[in-house]
């Protein structure tokens, strides 16, 4: 393979990984904010316990995020100079708000929440959450434009071999965006939903004494998941109709990308279908009481990790050979760096991801089989235990 | 419209250095500042609050950089690809391992991961320097170190302070040596000032961390290292003139993005300030 196939593989590579850690992120982080929010208002202790398990494992799954998406963000300089060179005024300007109104904003936010409990005022506290999740929305938010930009460049005239604004509302505003960003954030509070009835449904499964606990977990899981889907496999459909108008060979050019379109169709499907039925269950336990759907409910964990990512590689592999659709091909932007350094840096990347991942999934797995536990731990790991 | 980019990227790019120098240090040193698994969870957690909030201002620099600097940012990082490469791998080990350290285990890619982030920005600054990268990529973590150790000093008590006073005594004349070897090593550059000021400037900041340590005043001490880990940054990049207007974005860009810059900077400034107002106790 040569540098522009490592330096396409490496994007794939650690782009998904930080997806993946990205989804489960802003779905828990939501759940995490209504918890707390109930806690707040019903001073309730079971919703406090609550805030405090399914918010440890969205720390843990930060750690990730975080930890991928710096090397995301610096992988268009170092890897597609072209990119930055030619496109780099109009699709510099989306990722520059991204990190300062969102990353620089949501990691400070997050680390007044994790050291502020049990030490700031109640309704801080619970505002400091809610602006994580926000921050973490604008963030989804901002990358989306970046992306719809790629996929459909607007906003811009070329003047001297380099793209310049013309119309920043224009980015905005693109119809390869506005659809999209729902779809994806209908995506990630499916993962949360989906994560959260599996966690929750596996301790049915156990047997576990903390039945309060769980049902309430479950119930907000399945009714979460059973919102979300239905408006998420729409957005999702109407996006054929603009992709048809501004990338009409998508599906063709997508090549192996398609089957991730294929995968994200029927998980849609299934998990609307699924969650819906759920619903009546969880009239007096049934759904606790029957225990099979508690089987399928943890084999479904991973379901919409699958169709997200799947979905995710459509949407690029369907925009190739162009990097800027119809403006800037792939093979044109790629850094004038050998394939032996190209190499080294896919091989880097990727073995530390591969251990990182797998032992922040270790964690959550500990954590998640561990239930809720009231010794004062803290919040997060960061917190060295005295 | 160009100046106030340039500040605000020497701004954010300045804090990282400041910030994040100590994140590494403390990396660097808590194991042996901390001399069983309590000591250790105590040093790490003088840092902790902050590393989130300090990380991050790398990543807003370079956001910055590519939005403001599209054709500097291509250029400098792709130029790099190494160094840039090997600084990364190391953000990643270590900001996974403060976040996720829930064994000794973990200490593996923390104190790695510390080590390698300031070996790989000295390679960086020597490579764009010209100069030579080993005095460099040994001499930026004795930097990070000495400004781990002041921060250590000054946020904990006790035995524990103590050794990190000795230890912050131990690298000033290390850090010194740097800055005179770096600066007779430099060769011609193209704004030499940017040496001779900086190297005036980073002994200055030495010398005031070593008066302000003998009189245990940690404190100043701490603001003459966090200077001290700026200057090299601030002097190379000015000496090599790599900061030129003709690589920054047009006005449109810059326009739009100022508006955001406007509103989105003092919203930082006061809850990066939060951090530091609710750790005070902890002090």
């Amino acid at each position: 393979m040569d540098a522009l196939g490592l330096a396409r593989l490496q994007f794939a590579v650690t782009t998904s990984f930080h997806f993946l850690f990205v989804l489960l992120t802003l779905g828990l982080v939501t759940l995490v904010a209504v918890t707390q929010t109930r806690a707040a208002l019903s001073g309730d202790p079971v919703h406090a316990r609550m805030t405090r398990f399914w918010g440890r494992i969205y720390v843990v799954n930060y750690a990730l995020g975080i930890a991928t998406g710096i090397v995301v963000e610096f992988q268009f300089g170092l890897n597609w100079s072209g990119l930055s060179h030619y496109a780099g005024d109009v699709f510099g300007a989306p990722l520059a708000i991204e990190t300062l109104v969102a990353f620089f904003l949501e990691s400070t936010f997050l680390g007044l929440w994790i050291f502020g409990w049990d030490r700031l005022n109640r309704w801080v506290h619970l505002a400091l959450i809610w602006l994580t999740a926000l921050t973490a929305y604008a963030s989804a938010l901002w990358i989306m434009v970046a992306n719809a930009f790629l996929q459909h460049p607007v906003g811009h005239e070329e003047r001297d071999g380099v793209l310049r604004l013309v119309d920043f509302s224009a980015l905005v505003a693109n119809p390869l965006f506005t659809t999209a960003f729902g779809h994806v954030v209908l995506a990630a509070l499916t993962v949360g939903g989906v994560f959260v009835t599996g966690v929750s449904a596996y301790h049915f499964v156990k047997r576990t004494t903390e039945v309060d606990f769980f049902r309430r977990s479950l119930r907000l899981g399945v009714v979460v998941t059973a919102l979300a889907t239905p408006a998420l496999t729409g957005l999702g459909f109407a996006q054929f109709p603009v992709l048809a108008r501004f990338q009409p060979t998508k599906v063709a050019d997508a090549g192996a990308g398609a089957v991730g379109l294929g995968f994200m169709v029927q998980i849609g499907f299934l998990l609307t279908l699924v969650s819906w039925a759920t619903l009546p269950l969880l009239f007096r336990d049934w759904v606790v009481r029957l225990r099979f759907p508690l089987y399928l409910m943890v084999i479904g964990i991973p379901l919409p990790f699958v169709a997200a990512v799947g979905g995710w590689v459509f949407r690029e592999m369907g925009r190739q050979p162009w990097l800027v659709y119809g403006l800037l091909r792939t093979e044109d932007a790629v850094s004038a760096v050998s394939r032996d350094a190209m190499l080294f840096s896919f091989v880097a990347f990727t073995a530390v991801f591969v251990v990182l991942a797998v032992a922040d999934w270790v964690l959550i797995a500990r954590l998640v089989r561990r239930g809720p536990v009231d010794e004062p731990v803290p919040v997060s790991p960061l917190v060295p235990a005295l | 419209m160009e100046g106030l980019w340039i500040v605000l990227l020497g701004l954010l790019t300045a804090g990282y250095f400041a910030l994040a120098g100590f994140d590494y240090g403390v990396g660097l040193l808590f194991r042996f500042v901390g001399r069983d698994e309590a000591e250790r969870a105590r040093v790490l957690r003088a840092m902790t609050p902050f590393f989130l909030g300090n990380e991050v201002w790398l990543v807003a620099a370079v956001g910055v950089l590519f939005g403001a600097f599209p054709r500097l940012e291509g250029e400098l990082l792709s130029g790099h690809h190494g160094a840039f490469v090997t600084i990364l791998v190391g953000l990643v080990l270590v900001t996974s391992a403060v976040q996720l350290r829930v064994s000794p285990w973990w200490d593996v890619p923390l104190v790695g991961g510390a080590l390698i982030v300031p070996v790989g920005w000295g390679v960086l600054l020597g490579d764009v320097l010209g100069g030579p990268v080993v005095l460099w990529a040994l001499g930026i973590p004795v930097l990070f170190l000495l400004h781990g150790a002041v921060f250590l000093a000054w946020r904990l008590h006790g035995p524990l302070r103590e050794r990190a006073v000795r230890t912050a005594r131990a690298l000033v004349w290390p850090a010194a040596g740097f800055v005179v070897a770096a600066v007779a090593s430099g060769g011609s550059v193209r704004v030499p000032a940017y040496g001779w000021v900086g190297a005036a400037v980073a002994l200055a900041l030495v010398g005031g961390a070593w008066t302000a340590l003998r009189s245990a005043r940690s404190g100043p001490a701490f603001l003459c290292t966090a200077g001290l880990c700026v200057v090299p940054v601030v002097a190379v990049f000015g000496a090599r003139a790599v900061v030129d207007v003709a690589t920054m974005a047009h006005t449109p860009t810059l326009r739009a993005l100022s508006w955001v810059a406007l509103v989105v900077l003092p919203l930082v400034g006061v809850f990066q300030w939060a951090t530091w107002w609710m750790s005070r106790a902890a002090r």
